[in-house]
């Protein structure tokens, strides 16, 4: 079995740990963390699939740089968002987060 | 055990040393030995890029991860923080039915890899080198990287708009 294989499957068991996190807990900030280990393993599937594959002209290689830069802009709108939240509700808790609920 | 242009121990190494580091960031209860496992796990995902022949990526990875956001979520974390002395109660009724939906996708996740027919995959590596990457960056991708410098300008002037404190208006 080529070792592209086992590398999937090292991004895919990663990702589904940061999908866990996603669901299960309840701390925005952790959530916010999971979404960076899920966008991790996303773009350590592109990294090996371009090392092992290759072709499309090194789209893989290059879509994880942008994706990495992305990232940052997305935690960084993400977290100020968060501590704005924070400011009004004193509480980082999701399941407090029930404004909008009718 | 893979194969490659590396020894297979180093892949599993960098395998166990990831996977137990993300599972200390969904897992622990302080938040703050989370962001710590987190920084961790993203330098055991920087050692995997230098294993996959990608030193560029490995390196932005160290530079933008390891460094900057880490050092936002840890920032915020320290700006947030409101658990003292009591912990939040990590399993909660979500926790079941998270973890069965992330297995029952690390299941169908691993059963269409290994079955799936990639294409003409080999051992030798065909990741583009540093020269290629800088041609492909400032010719062919050119107006996506312009594009992102403006993406960053908008969330760095978002963030400062949504972070400050606003005045008492008058």
């Amino acid at each position: 079995m080529n070792a592209l294989y086992w590398w999937l499957l090292l991004a895919f068991l990663l990702f589904c740990i940061g999908a866990f996190g996603v669901l299960a807990r309840r701390n925005v900030i952790l959530v916010v963390m999971s979404l960076e280990v899920m966008l991790n393993a996303v773009n350590l599937a592109l990294v090996a699939t371009a090392n092992f594959r290759g072709g499309a002209r090194g789209a893989g290689t290059m879509f994880a740089l942008f994706i990495i830069v992305l990232a940052a802009a997305e935690v960084t709108i993400g977290l100020a968002i968060v501590i704005a939240n924070y400011r009004n509700r004193r509480t980082v808790q999701t399941d407090t987060y029930d404004e909008l609920k009718g | 055990m893979p194969g490659g242009d590396f020894h297979p121990w180093y892949f599993v190494i960098v395998a166990v040393w990831v996977l137990v580091c993300g599972l200390g960031v969904v897992l622990f209860r302080r938040i703050m030995y989370s962001a710590v496992s987190m920084v961790f796990c993203f330098l055991g995902v920087a050692f995997a890029y230098a294993l996959l022949n990608s030193p560029l990526v490995a390196i932005i990875q160290i530079l933008v991860y390891v460094g900057a956001i880490s050092i936002v979520v840890i920032f915020a974390i320290m700006l947030t923080e409101v658990q003292s002395g009591k912990l939040e109660l990590f399993f909660n009724r979500q926790t079941a039915v998270a973890a069965v939906a992330a297995l029952l996708g690390a299941a169908i996740l691993a059963a269409v890899s290994l079955s799936a027919n990639i294409g003409r995959i080999t051992d030798a590596s065909k990741a583009p080198g540093l020269r290629e990457l800088s041609n492909l960056i400032f010719a062919r991708y050119v107006f996506p990287f312009e594009l992102v410098s403006l993406v960053l300008v908008a969330a760095m002037i978002g963030a400062i708009v949504l972070a400050t404190r606003e005045r008492e208006r008058t």
